[in-house]
């Protein structure tokens, strides 16, 4: 069961940690900036400075934006997209695995389409998906789909499997029907895992989508990308990167936010 | 009506590398409605799985288990277990664990309320109604599984070593405890135990189990002795103290150790298989 540790109990250590944190990163920054403009030890078009890369921001920013659009246009296009793959994703891989962990005649059914399916890696489907939707928003949906359904499915129903059968007796023996066996018992037992799952598949999610839309797109980060290695922009790909980080790190972080709302019952380890 | 009878049961578990494990072999008892019965016997001998049959949880290979008559199909709200684990749901808080069956059932809110209040307080659990299990010490987390039982005001109990957790004193409370409910409303009960004092002391009748394979050595009645000895009178660490109650629980030992003696536990269970049908 993976478990990981909770901000809790932490007491004193977490200035402590945050100092040490900034420090680092500063340090990071000084080596960054004396290694290109400082000393002047690496070509600026291999890594640029820190003011090149605040330039480029600046300009991205502000204005007509790189790229046919600002940062932020750009980054909400992409949250946009994640957001609805991954719902759709959610919405149709959960019920699927819970069936499927449920029913050993719903797996016998489904389980080979998904053997078949499961090796090909989501990025494979890329072309695929612009022959059949273009490079307009709905392909990259249905990549990102396609990404995220896998772990949904496969982490539902492991979290089925693993749920204790002496909890489904002793439920049985309240009188609890199939559907409040199902709905109080094995969903609940089934959600860390459950969760576990949607971390995968966020994870997977951005990758998938910066893929498809450094393989083509109107807008979007992967696009930012993409125009900025075109354009040899050292300074603008940087960008990029550190807001497809920033936009990983929020989806994230807003999904720790859920779990620990929905799976509030576990003893923080 | 629900007098709990087994008919010539036998239950064999299928072994990982073929063949069969004989866990129960060709058990008869009758426990009559309204009769507490306390089933001893060492560690694999079969309680759990008698009991479960009873609960409807599991199945008899041959033989039969009927309740009130019917041969059981399954699992339902008027046979309330007790398991040997508590079972409780990890997800849902002390008032929620024991208010489930009845939640189930539809009963209305401010009678199940009622109803969790009179056992959380019975249960000693107040206090902790909204604590999740996690949060309760083993001894805590029994009791949360033995009130979501009697909540239920079930026809019959079936009891897996419901006090195994408990410290010695808890224990004592909660089997005085077991005894005035029982005498006030009696239901069917089947009890089991390893702790021969608890048996005699709780029991209308004692049934001893052996293992390899799982079978009834003896059952003894216990009434003549409490009635004749005034026990239910007595505060329970008086009664243990009985000759009569001594004598009896060195009779139930020295037919435990016999039998193991007979029968040493198997290091595996090959003694009591049979080749597969
Ligand atoms: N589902 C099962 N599959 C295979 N073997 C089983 C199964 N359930 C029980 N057994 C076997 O049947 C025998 C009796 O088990 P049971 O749990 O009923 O014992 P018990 O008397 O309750 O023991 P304890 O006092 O340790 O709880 C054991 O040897 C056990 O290994
Ligand atoms: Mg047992």
């Amino acid at each position: 069961m993976p478990t990981e540790a909770r901000s809790s109990g932490w007491g004193f250590a977490v200035p402590r940690r945050a100092v040490v944190g900034l420090a680092t990163v500063g340090g990071a920054l000084l080596l960054w900036w004396l290694a290109t403009s400082g000393l002047r030890l690496l070509n600026p078009l291999r890594l640029p400075s820190p003011q090149e890369v605040w330039a480029a921001f600046s300009q991205i920013s502000t204005g007509q934006g790189y790229g046919g659009a600002t940062l932020w246009q750009h980054a909400l296009h992409s949250l946009w997209l994640v957001a609805k793959g991954f719902a759709v994703a959610v919405a149709t891989g959960i019920p699927l695995g819970l069936l499927m962990g449920w029913s050993r005649r719903a797996e016998a059914l489904i389980n080979p389409i998904f053997l078949l399916l499961r090796p090909i890696p989501a990025l494979a489907w890329i072309p695929l998906a612009i022959v059949w939707f273009g490079l307009g928003d709905t392909g990259k949906v249905f990549v990102i789909w396609l990404t995220a359904f896998v772990p949904s499915v496969i982490n539902a129903f492991t979290g089925v499997r693993g749920v204790d059968p002496v909890l489904i007796a002793a439920a049985r023996t309240q009188g609890a029907s199939t559907a409040q066996v199902i709905r109080h018992v094995v969903v609940p037992g089934a959600m860390p895992m459950i969760f576990t799952g949607l971390r995968l598949s966020l994870q997977a999610s951005w990758t998938t989508l910066v893929a498809a839309e450094l393989v083509g797109a109107f807008f979007g980060l992967g696009r930012v990308l993409n125009v900025a290695g075109q354009d040899i922009f050292p300074g603008m790909i940087l960008v990029g990167m550190a807001a497809v980080a920033a936009c990983g790190a929020a989806t994230t972080w807003l999904l720790g936010r859920a779990e620990r709302r929905v799976v509030n019952w576990r003893p923080a380890v | 009506m629900s007098e709990i009878v087994f008919e010539g049961v036998t239950r064999r578990f299928p072994l990982p590398r073929g063949g069969e494990f004989l866990a129960i072999d060709r058990i008869d008892l009758r426990i009559e409605e309204r009769e507490f019965v306390a089933i001893v016997g060492p560690s694999g001998c079969g309680k759990t799985t008698l009991m479960r049959m009873a609960a409807g949880l599991d199945f008899p290979t041959d033989g039969r288990v009927l309740v009130g008559g019917k041969e059981v199909t399954g699992p339902g709200p008027e046979r309330a277990v007790v398991f040997q684990q508590f079972a409780l749901l990890p997800w849902k808080t002390v008032r929620e664990n024991i208010g489930f069956g009845l939640m189930c059932k539809r009963t209305p809110k401010a009678e199940a309320d009622a109803a969790i209040a009179r056992y959380v307080e019975l249960m000693g659990l107040s206090g902790h109604e909204d604590s999740f299990p996690h949060q309760l010490s083993g001894g805590m987390q029994q009791r949360v599984a033995i009130a979501r039982a009697y909540v239920m005001q079930p026809a019959a109990l079936l009891m897996d070593e419901p006090f195994g957790a408990l410290d010695a004193q808890t224990r004592i409370v909660m089997q005085e405890e077991l005894v005035r409910l029982a005498r006030r409303n009696p239901r069917t009960v089947i009890f089991i135990t390893h702790a021969v004092d608890e048996a005699i002391y709780l029991a209308d009748r004692v049934v001893v189990m052996g293992r390899n394979p799982g079978r009834i050595i003896e059952t003894i009645d216990i009434r003549p002795l409490r009635e004749d000895g005034g026990w239910e009178a007595m505060p329970i660490e008086e009664v243990m103290d009985t000759p009569a109650f001594t004598h009896m629980r060195s009779r139930i030992w020295k037919l435990l150790k016999a039998r193991e003696q007979e029968r040493p536990a198997a290091p595996a269970p090959i003694p009591a298989t049979v080749p597969a049908k």
